[in-house]
């Protein structure tokens, strides 16, 4: 990643889209545009003292919108190029329209640009290499999964982001239930202390205790007096607040992180109501999953529920073997019909174990749903754009013989794009289609290097 | 006829397929809709089979 953004013959526009797209092969002219960041890239340092000031919370994309981030942020920590970028919808002054510029106020550097706007670029190009990779399948359209529904219930790249050290619980397996109670707490809280101020300056302005004041407007003495009224009201509220805050803070101090853990495999895949195909890694991914979980907190032990395990790769086989004996994970052959909640909030998984021919139903205290991978919901339109055309499942199609070859010529689909794969496979798939772009354009290179001799 | 390449996305596959076409020369532009490059597996923890970082 680094090494792109640092290399002398890459010219990386991060934040861009193709718009259009014109000529053949060794000859296509691209049109990009470059989505306005209202941060200029030659000028900011990445330094983030403009997202540490920044008073905007808003949903971290990157966290699997499991934690929070400022309005103006960094993808990622780790992320090239290393700059920042104004999120327009949630910026207090460019999406509200409200008076705020904290974070040009603080820029050493002077890199905010409110002003900024798209930019457009035109490229000429001997040939494309399409790499856009796969959507996560939404498996809140499986009813019976309750995800959505069932705060428990997480997709695998959510329970990834649960489970890495730089994600929003540290690498912590705490639930998402837990989550949100711990948010609930802490808004209830911030009003909590706003109105137990309010009422304190009420009580030493006035001279009146509070709960005076609540006998009064319900004795009805202060019939026409609103500030009275408003005094109860907010008197009334705080001890509403007090008396809810309490269950719920015993309740946060009991709650343990998720030790018995249940991966759910094939969801939205090879279901013929929504992709007949396989996705191919989701079986070792789950598998990886359970290791990392059992790493992190050796008493953690997990449920893969699977119509068969496909350990299909170099190594994969043993590595399913070892998580079985090393990391506390069994193997259930079994598709599962429904998944319930229960008063503690813990998902019951209801299925057919095929191997003893009984309906049964276990209780976990989260389960992982092994998504499906479907092509990018950008897809139909690049395929138009490019004049390329998508196979029966709808990621880019290529000839079998040649495999690389997307329906014109010029153009080479690696990776995802062109259906379910694993890194390994991504990363070869790249390579040659590197080899075969580079073919294309290797005249034009000749051309151009006897020249300059 | 021109020498340059684009490369549209970039995810583990667009890097690896960007790297190798400028390590042979080509000058690549690389595409990205996000922020910032990395893809789906900087969102990863670790990869399979060998538990090794994804970042």
């Amino acid at each position: 990643m680094l090494d792109v953004g640092r290399h002398p013959r890459i010219n990386l526009l991060a934040y861009s889209e193709v718009e259009n797209v014109s000529g053949d092969a060794g000859n296509f002219r691209v049109k990009v545009r470059k989505k306005a960041r209202f941060v200029n890239e030659d000028l900011c340092t990445g330094c983030g003292t403009c997202a540490e000031k920044c008073p905007t919370m808003t949903v971290d994309v990157f966290n699997a919108e499991l934690g929070s981030r400022k309005a103006i942020y960094k993808y990622f920590p780790q992320g090239i190029p290393s700059i920042y970028t104004i999120d327009k919808d949630a910026c207090r002054q460019l999406g509200q329209g409200k008076k705020c510029g904290i974070c040009a106020k603080v820029c050493q550097a002077k890199a905010v640009d409110f002003e900024q706007n798209d930019g457009e670029i035109q490229l000429h190009v001997g040939a494309i290499v399409v790499a856009t990779g796969y959507d996560v399948f939404d498996p809140s359209v499986i009813p019976e999964h309750g995800y959505g529904r069932i705060a428990n219930v997480v997709t695998a790249l959510e329970f990834e982001r649960l489970l890495s050290a730089s994600g929003p619980t540290a690498g912590h397996l705490d639930r998402p239930s837990d989550m949100a109670l711990e948010k609930e707490i802490d808004d209830l809280e911030k009003e909590h202390k706003k109105l137990s101020r309010q009422l304190k300056q009420l009580e030493e302005k006035h001279g009146k205790s509070s709960a005076q004041v609540m006998d009064l407007v319900k004795s009805g003495a202060a019939a026409a007096d609103k500030d009275l009224h408003n005094w109860a009201a907010s008197a009334e509220r705080f001890g509403e607040l007090e008396a809810r805050l309490e269950p719920m803070r015993q309740k946060i101090g009991a709650a343990q992180p998720a030790k018995k853990l249940a991966f759910i495999q094939c969801v939205g895949s090879r279901d013929f109501r929504f992709n007949k195909f396989c996705s191919s890694y989701c079986c070792m991914h789950s598998v990886k999953e359970a290791m990392i979980a059992n790493e992190h907190d050796n008493e953690v032990s997990s449920s893969i529920f699977c119509m068969d395990l496909r350990a299909v790769g170099r190594g994969f086989e043993e590595y399913k073997l070892r998580g079985g004996k090393q990391a506390n994970i069994k193997y259930v052959r079994g598709r599962v019909a429904e998944i319930t909640e229960d008063d503690a909030l813990n998902p019951v998984v209801w299925f057919e174990s095929t191997t003893s021919r009984q309906v049964l139903h276990e209780t976990f205290d989260m389960v992982v749903l092994a998504t499906a991978c479907v092509p990018t919901a950008g897809t139909p339109k690049l395929a138009e754009l490019l004049g390329i055309e998508l196979d029966s499942n709808g990621f880019f199609k290529t000839d079998p013989l040649a495999p690389l070859n997307a329906t014109r010529d010029g153009i080479f689909v690696c990776g995802c794009a062109q259906g379910p794969m694993d890194i390994p496979e991504s990363v070869a798939q790249a390579s040659s289609a590197a080899a075969r772009a580079a073919e294309v354009v290797a005249p034009a290179r000749q051309v151009a290097a006897a020249g300059s001799q | 006829m021109n020498n340059d390449v684009l490369v549209i996305g970039g995810g583990i596959a667009g890097i690896q397929a960007a790297l190798d076409l400028a390590e042979m020369g080509v000058q690549v532009h690389m595409v990205e809709k996000l922020p910032s490059i990395g893809g789906k597996m900087a969102q990863l923890d670790k990869t399979f089979p060998t538990n090794d970082c994804a970042i």
